[in-house]
Order: structure tokens, then sequence, then C-alpha cells
């Protein structure tokens, strides 16, 4: 293994990232080659994370743009502040000063508002942007990002072109609502996340929620595991693992049973029909197959 | 373990491995481009970008790690979790481990040249009859491309517009193809003809009204701006067992104009197994298209309908919400379970804007809906029609709103 890569695995455990092999690797080459890294994965299984530290890692700025569907490229970029603008034209109605002067003074830095993409160049350092769920985003809007990322500048009509110092660590995730085009998946470096397996996640939890102890994570651990591989219509994620162990946490718990499982199911079971399954399925087996053997 | 960045057992045949971290060593980057094209081979989408990146890449990786190579090719060659197992065995076959190297270190042996192709079945085998008859089809799309477009349904047409598919001559099958993605088109047309934004509804667009009244003292010309239409997804899912043996190729054929024509379209085939074909179907004609499907497809080999919709359930809970048009094309010969049908059809409409179930065989008058899975999945469809030949088809069109 090359010492960065060792190094870097240090470095995202110290930033309480629980990693693995591919994921390091994936980070690794995203910012020693320069680019962008596509995640993906199923929900809750820390794919924002990533982002997140990369930058507490980096010791740099994160800047996320979360997409939705109908986001725009202006909405991306910049804006100016039109609210602002009318005021000060309204002040400014009396002036005799010329019509030039008074369009270029509206149009200046002042009035501008820095975008995620816009913000992400315009930084001394190297910042981490974050492209959240791009798969919610329009075609046209990866389109557009593509150039954006091929080229690291941006060029406003009023006020000139900035280019990026440094260009920024690019983190792109989507839970594939939809087929991304191909021309953006040959420009990314690509991180598929599965479900961790169950060394992977006990760590995760004693990680993340210190508070419990050795027993009860390997309970709950081998309890998503066994969870998981029921055939549910929504698969619970790292995330809801974390929600459980915190609230057991929060309830002093030091090992699961019956009772405490029926109470604490809706962290983890968020549909009717998987419930009811896993009920029936408890009432003919018990909770046993659904703990840690030993 | 201290890597050396030199240390490439292939590199002694060629290149001197004292080109320590520069650049990769020459033969191990023409290594590299073979790889790519072993992977391309196998269907998957390997760009000439990914490739020059994984020789960069090979610098910035312990080369006498191999699971490292591996992982580091894996990040950059691959962009779909689908194509990890293809990635995986390809590598394995290419890059085998060195066995003569006595060191306790796994290292990279230089590829075989002619490993690739003994090892692995190219998905060019078998099934020789049916390629040569898809292919024709693929020419007709080239030949077509710059007609104008017409209503579907006129003079010649109409006389294939009401024959059996099951009764098609492959010479007739371009005109089939034609037709096909003349109702496509029509289709697209009907959708974006609703986008076109109002002139004076909708929110003020503040952007360009300050814009146009940037000498004037006060806003007099407003600007509007309004919502995109959203768009309608369609969502495909299709039956290619033996029950369908005799539609599945013309219906694969349809979804793949219909694809050509829609930006979002979803694919998946199923007969045993479910299989997400989306990206199969984005290549250009029909036979690239063809080639690649063939290295998934279970064809012809009897139907879990319930099932394959379980795992479509399971795996791709997203791809389905209200503006989804889902289609089945099916004819509902099940062999699995009547209730696990119903349940899982059940939580697809659910989300669905629409469900509708294309059945080639509800054509022929004598038909009545008597499979046992077709009977539990009958009263959760919002729409049950024949997909027995274009005239049927053409009657999609009529129904493909929200």
């Amino acid at each position: 293994m090359r010492p960065e890569i060792a190094k870097l695995r240090e470095l995202m455990e110290a930033a309480e990232y629980v990693t693995d092999a591919p994921v390091a690797m994936s980070v690794h080459l995203a910012m020693s080659l320069n680019k962008p890294l596509l995640i993906e994965g199923h929900a809750g299984v820390g794919k924002t994370e990533i982002a997140k530290v990369m930058s507490r890692m980096l010791e740099t700025n994160l800047i996320r743009l979360q997409c939705y569907e109908g986001l725009d490229a202006a909405a991306t970029l910049y804006e100016w502040n039109y609210q602002k603008q009318l005021l000060h034209i309204k002040l400014g109605e009396t002036s005799t000063r010329p019509l030039g002067e008074r369009e270029h003074e509206i149009f200046s830095e002042e009035f501008l508002l820095r975008r995620p993409l816009l913000q992400a160049i315009s930084q001394d350092s190297a910042p981490v942007l974050l492209i959240d769920e791009i798969d919610r985003a329009d075609e046209e809007l990866e389109a557009f990002m593509l150039e954006v990322f091929a080229e690291w500048q941006v060029t406003i009509p009023e006020i000139g072109t900035i280019k990026a110092s440094r260009p920024p660590h690019v983190v792109l995730t989507s839970n594939r609502t939809r087929e991304l085009s191909d021309a953006l998946r040959r420009r990314c470096l690509y991180l598929w996340i599965d479900y961790p397996d169950f060394e992977k996640e006990v760590r995760i939890v004693e990680r993340k929620v210190p508070e419990i102890n050795a027993r009860l994570s390997r309970e709950i651990t081998r309890f998503m595991e066994r969870l998981r591989g029921m055939r549910l219509s929504k698969v619970p994620g790292v995330a809801e693992t974390l929600d459980w162990a915190q609230a057991l946490a929060v309830l002093h718990a030091d090992h699961l049973d019956a009772e405490l499982v029926q109470e604490t199911l809706g962290c983890v079971l968020k549909d009717a029909d998987d419930i009811k399954r896993f009920q029936a399925e408890v009432a003919k087996t018990g909770l046993a197959p659904f703990l840690p053997t030993s | 373990m201290t890597g050396a960045p030199g240390a490439v057992p292939g590199a002694a045949s060629g290149a001197p491995g004292a080109a320590s971290g520069a650049t990769a060593p020459r033969d191990l980057s023409s290594a590299i481009v073979r790889f790519g094209a072993l992977l391309r081979r196998h269907g998957l989408p390997v760009a000439l970008i990914q490739v020059m990146d994984a020789i960069r890449a090979l610098e910035r990786l312990d080369l006498g790690d191999r699971e490292e190579v591996r992982l580091g090719l894996r990040a950059v060659l691959i962009s779909r979790p689908e194509d990890l197992p293809t990635f995986d065995r390809c590598f394995d076959e290419f890059w085998r481990p060195d066995t003569e190297a006595e060191s306790s270190v796994p290292s990279l042996a230089a590829p075989a040249s002619d490993a690739p192709e003994e090892g692995l079945p190219l998905p060019s085998a078998g099934q020789k009859r049916e390629t040569l008859a898809l292919d024709t089809w693929g020419e007709a799309e080239d030949e077509e491309s710059g007609e104008p477009l017409g209503v579907p349904g006129v003079s010649d047409s109409e006389s294939l517009a009401g024959q059996d598919f099951s009764t098609f001559a492959p010479d007739q099958l371009d005109e089939v193809f034609r037709l096909t993605v003349q109702i496509a088109r029509r289709l697209a047309r009907k959708l974006s003809r609703r986008r076109r934004p109002a002139a004076r509804r909708g929110r003020i667009d503040l952007r360009r009204t300050l814009r146009a009244n940037l000498n004037r003292g006060d806003l007099i010309d407003l600007r509007y701006r309004r919502r995109k239409r959203r768009k309608v997804r369609l969502l495909l899912l299709c039956d290619v067992s033996g029950s369908m043996d005799l539609y599945s190729r013309f219906l694969l054929q349809f979804v793949f104009a219909l694809q050509s024509v829609f930006n979002r379209v979803e694919t998946f085939t199923f007969a045993t197994r479910l299989t997400r074909v989306t990206q199969y179907l984005k290549a250009r004609s029909y036979r690239q298209a063809l080639r690649r499907l063939t290295e998934v497809r279970d064809w012809s080999g009897g139907t879990r309908i319930g099932e394959s919709l379980a795992t479509f359930n399971r795996e791709w809970p997203h791809l389905v919400d209200r503006r989804t048009i889902v289609i089945v094309l099916s004819d509902g010969w099940d062999t699995g379970e009547p209730e696990l049908l119903a349940t899982e059809l059940m939580r697809i409409k659910r989300r669905a804007g629409r469900l509708l179930w294309l059945n080639p065989l509800l054509g022929n008058p004598s038909y009545e809906p008597l499979t046992r899975g077709m009977a539990a999945a009958l009263p959760l469809i919002d729409d049950f029609a024949p997909a027995h030949n274009l005239a049927a088809l053409r009657q999609l069109a009529t129904k493909l709103t929200i």
C-alpha cells in the first residue's frame, strides 16, 4: 500500500469516518488526479459524509450545492440582488449622474449574490465542492456543470472573468433516481458504496455512538444485517443504525430484548408493510435469529 | 509494505524500472490500453479519457500491491455498480498474479496477450439467427433518419398495422422499426408541446424585467417566467421469457425506439431474473445495443414476474414516482406465486402515476386473461391493452399523458 493511502485512511479515521480500502482509494485518486468523484449508493450509507470528511481533512471550506428538480444554471452560479438593485435605483432617482455610471454601479460586486459554483472558484485555497443528489437535477444542468468543471472559470458580463486559482475538489452524489449521462460518468472517478459489512458497521456504531457497550453495538449491527436480508421495501441504511443506537443509548440499554425492540422499532422500519412482515417473522422464529449467536 | 514504484515485473522486458514514479513504464501503459479494450469488448463503456486517467493513476499506486491496483483501476474505469462483477472477472483474467515471482508480495504480472480471448466467452456466441434478423433493423434506422415526420398509418403501412407480429417475415421488419420510431416521435412531440410557457402568467422574472427597464425609473414592462413543465418519465418492464418468444424481439425493438426519442426511459427486462438494461439501449444503433444486450439476457427460460417485480421494488424503488408511467410488457404467464405478483404490483401502483400492462395475446378474440398471474394483476392495472400489432401500439399514444 502506498504510504499516502495509509496516511489518508488514518486521517479519515481521525476525522470520524470509518473507511475501507475502496473508499480510501477513490478519495486518494480524486485528490491526486484532481478529478471529480461520483459517489453512488443506497440512501443512508454515508455518501455525503465523504465530502464533509474531505473538507475536514484538508482543513478547507465545504461548499454544498443541493440539487432539486428545476434547479437552473443561474441559481448555481450567481444572481444579482434585484431587490437591492431596485432600492438603489429608487434612492438614486433624483441623481444627476449619467445613466451609464449608475448602471455600472448596480452591477458591481456589491450587488452580486455568489451561488455555490461561483463561491467554489473564488476561494483562496481549493475548497471541497459537494454537489448533492445530482440525479435530482435536470439533464441540462448536468451538461452545464461539465462545462464549468472543464474550465473552472466563469464570465460575468458586467464584471469580467473569474478564474479559480486552485480548482475545487468536487464530490457528486447520486441516489440513481435517473441514469446520469455517460459524459459525466466518463469525467468522474466512480465509487459505489454498498451497505457496510458487519465488522465495519460495528466500528461505525462504536465510533459514532461511544456511549453504548460492545455487546449492544454488536447486537444492533447483527440485527440490522438480518433486517437487510429480509425483503423489505425500505431497507434501513447506516443512518438508521445510528439513529437506533442513539435512541438505545438515551434509554441506557445494555442489550436488546423483545420489548425494547418493539418500543424502538420505529427507528429502523419506516414502512407499514415492512413492520408487518417483521412482526410476522418474529412471531414465527422469535428474536433469536436476529441476534449474534455467541 | 514500502512498494517501490519501479518494481513492476512486466517492466523487466522493456522499459527500465528506474522510471520511478515519473511515468508508468511504456509496456504497462499499453497493457492498460489493451485492458480497456477488453473491458469494452465485454460491454463496459470505457472511454479514451478513462484509459488515460488509468495510466495517470498508476503513478499513484503501489504496483506491487495487486489489490490496490484493482481498486485504483476500478475507480477510474468503472462508472456503474452493475459493471463491477464484469470488471473483476476481466481484471482477474488479464492481470494474473505473478506466480513465478518468489517474493511474498503478490505482484502484478505482465498480462498475457492471449489470455482474455480464451479465458472469457465473448458475448457474440449463440443465437446467431436472431442476431442477424435484428441487425437488419439497425440498418433500417440509419436509412430512415432523414425522413420527414408523417402521421403514422398511411398507405402501404396500413396493411402492416393490422398484422400479428408473430407472423412477420424478416424482410418486413424494417417497416416495423420505421413505424415504431414514428410512434415514438409522435409521443415525444405530444409531451414537448406542453412545455411551452404562457406569455403573461406565472411569476415575474426579475432578472429579465430589470434588464428590460434599465433606462426607466419604474418597472413598466414586466417579464414573466413559468416553472418548466415537469417531464413524464417512462419505466418499461419487459418480459423476455419463453412464452413471449415470438414477441419479445419486437417489444425490445419498440422499447429501443422509444428510448431513442425520449430522454427519460428506464428499461428492465425479466424472465427469471430482473436486469436493468437502460444503458445497454443507449447505443447509437440497434445492432450496437443488441450486442451489449446479449451479455445480460436470460431470454426464453420461464417467467417469475412476481419475483422480478419484487427485485425491482427492493433495488430500484426510487425510479417510480407520480410522474412515472409504468408499462409492463408481458403475457402474464407466471410460474411463481400470483399473490406475490399482486403484492408487488400494488407497491408499484401506489407510487406510479399510471400503470399500464401491454399484452401481446389480447388481440386474439379467443384470449381471456385466465393465467393465474394475469388474473391477480388485472384489478390493479389502470390500462390493459393489446400489444400484438402496430395498430395496437399506436393506440398507446393516446394514453401516454398524465
